[in-house]
């Protein structure tokens, strides 16, 4: 059977590209720690013939599902954290497939670290 | 324009962002790098490297201290999709659509240095010696309706026949050699002469330039390193 030879700056590259995922998958898993968890929930009330809205963040805690009270003038700035929570969330998702994929092709396991610049 | 590249160059991400940058005078003084630069040379000179990395990376050119603010290139590149970051050394580094962009500076001085704030961006860059030799040397091009700064072929091959003998891995070195192979029917003597001219090297970074041009049998007194 004819076996190609390693090409040293291909398998380089793509050395380079699965620890920088790796990083990179660290890095976001780190920031996300400081945005909200949990989900924005909106709950109608009746008073008095005029309806009420209310917004809520909705989270788990162990059993317990617990909702916070969000305040009308706090609500914009928690929409555009969630909004950039979920951003991260889907990063992390692609670069952990890269890294799958990578270890893969690399025969590597799946977290190994350290990179040069 | 004598310098215009094809519309579809780029993948949309990074033309989006190379024009958003551009918009906001970024390139008047700061240069796209790395392995993307070799795509730039491939339209406008025929030099052809087909390898390319998912880091986007600018020298940015260091204004002098306490400049006051330009762009905040931060919620410009966030605003485009991006995820911003800082990574274990504390750089802010930018990631989307499985790119990410860096910003690198000149490191003035010894190796201290952890991070260069550039608060006329609103970024933070990597401190690395001889950034300078790119941002100092460098041309424009057109790519659609706005322009985009580069390292001219000589400083781009200069740069890496220095960083080259620096590396600590060999694919690395070897990665650079390669482009350095490729950009030499391209390189002019005079530009390069000048480059050198104004510049003020150690022994240690000499005697890497020679081992490199060895390394790809780029004759030396076309250099004329004193």
């Amino acid at each position: 059977m004819k076996v190609a030879e390693k090409d040293n700056v291909v398998h380089g590259m793509l050395e380079d590209e699965y620890r920088r995922s790796q990083e990179i998958v660290k890095a976001l898993q780190a920031k996300l720690k400081y945005y909200p968890k949990g989900a924005l929930n909106v709950r109608g009330k009746k008073v008095k013939n005029k309806k009420y809205f209310y917004h809520y963040l909705v989270r788990r805690d162990g059993k317990k599902i617990v909702n916070l009270h969000v305040a009308e003038l706090d609500l914009p700035k928690l929409k555009k954290q969630i909004e950039e929570r979920e951003k991260c969330r889907k990063e992390i998702l692609s670069y952990k497939k890269r890294v799958l994929y990578l270890a893969k092709l690399l025969k590597k396991s799946k977290w190994e670290g350290g990179r040069e610049k | 324009m004598k310098n215009k590249l094809p519309d579809n160059l780029f993948p949309n991400n990074i033309k989006n962002l190379l024009h958003a940058m551009s918009d906001v005078g970024f390139f008047e003084r700061s240069v796209v790098v790395g392995s993307w630069v070799m795509l730039i040379y491939q339209e406008l000179y025929g030099a052809r490297y087909v390898l390319r990395t998912l880091d986007v990376d600018f020298a940015v050119h260091i204004a002098h201290q306490k400049r006051k603010l330009k762009a905040d290139l931060k919620q410009l590149i966030t605003s485009l999709g991006f995820t911003d970051y800082f990574d274990a050394e504390g750089t802010q580094k930018f990631t989307g659509g499985g790119y990410e962009v860096e910003f690198i500076g000149q490191r003035s001085g010894g190796r201290g240095k952890g991070v260069l704030a550039v608060p006329e961006w609103n970024v933070s860059a990597i401190p690395l010696p001889f950034i300078s030799i790119l941002t100092d040397f460098s041309d424009v091009a057109e790519l659609c309706d706005f322009i985009i700064r580069f390292p001219i072929p000589e400083a781009f091959f200069l740069h890496k026949l220095i960083i080259a003998q620096r590396r600590l891995s060999d694919a690395k070195r070897d990665k650079d050699l390669e482009q350095c192979s490729v950009i030499i029917p391209i390189i002019n003597d005079e530009r390069m002469k000048n480059i050198i001219q104004k510049q003020r090297f150690s022994r240690e970074t000499k005697s890497r330039i020679v081992a490199s041009c060895d390394a790809i049998g780029f004759p030396l007194h076309r250099i004329e390193l004193l």
